[in-house]
């Protein structure tokens, strides 16, 4: 890709920083929503910044449009329609649709 | 993992820390965990609410998850959090 995107170090501080963030933000939730939302906000930036992509357990855990963290049941109505999985953010309502592709238990 | 080394690199926020000096009389002694961070400041949860210090006049000791203590010089902090992770550090001494 273009240019210097930075050396391997900042690279793997980066998805460090990225998983402490989401750690922060399950822990920050049950008090402090808006501390995880920030948390949210933050780690995308780093993904983008260093060019390093967010694990995919977390990919699912915030809304893409408005960085809420996401928790099935408070802020977040998880459903299954017709093989997917749709992922409805209560905070400004939008929806993510994931396809289930394989069984994870047997 | 954060290490001492590169704790100017690392994310801060969910670390504890205690101001051990600063050139504001009423921001020394102030401890408590990170909760946010700007390019000039440090909001850290206290007993007392949340604070927002300013790195630049601060020196800082941050306990790490593994226990150790690291003393910063408030001023090597100052950027954006993101900005952070691409510092050179330069090591004197």
């Amino acid at each position: 890709m273009a240019g210097n995107t930075r050396k391997r170090a900042s690279r793997r501080l980066a998805r460090e920083r990225i998983e402490t963030l989401f750690k922060r933000a399950a822990e920050f939730y049950p008090e402090n929503p808006e501390w995880s939302n920030r948390c949210v906000a933050l780690a995308r930036k780093i993904s983008m910044r260093q060019r390093v992509r967010i694990d995919r357990r977390f990919r699912r855990k915030f809304c893409r449009r408005c960085n809420a963290y996401l928790v099935p049941g408070s802020n977040a109505r998880v459903r299954i329609h017709r093989g997917r999985v749709i992922v409805t953010c209560l905070s400004c309502g939008h929806q993510s649709r994931y396809l289930l592709v394989r069984s994870r238990h047997g | 993992m954060i290490t001492p080394q590169n704790v100017l690199r690392h994310e801060l926020i969910g670390l504890d820390v205690l101001v051990a000096a600063a050139s504001n009389p009423s921001h020394a002694g102030i401890s408590g965990r990170i909760i946010d961070e700007t390019r000039n400041t440090l909001v850290i949860q206290t007993g007392r609410g949340l604070k927002r210090i300013p790195k630049k006049y601060s020196t800082l000791h941050i306990r790490l998850p593994d226990g150790t203590v690291v003393e910063v010089d408030g001023s090597a902090l100052v950027a954006r959090p993101e900005k952070r992770i691409t510092m050179r550090i330069r090591l004197e001494g």
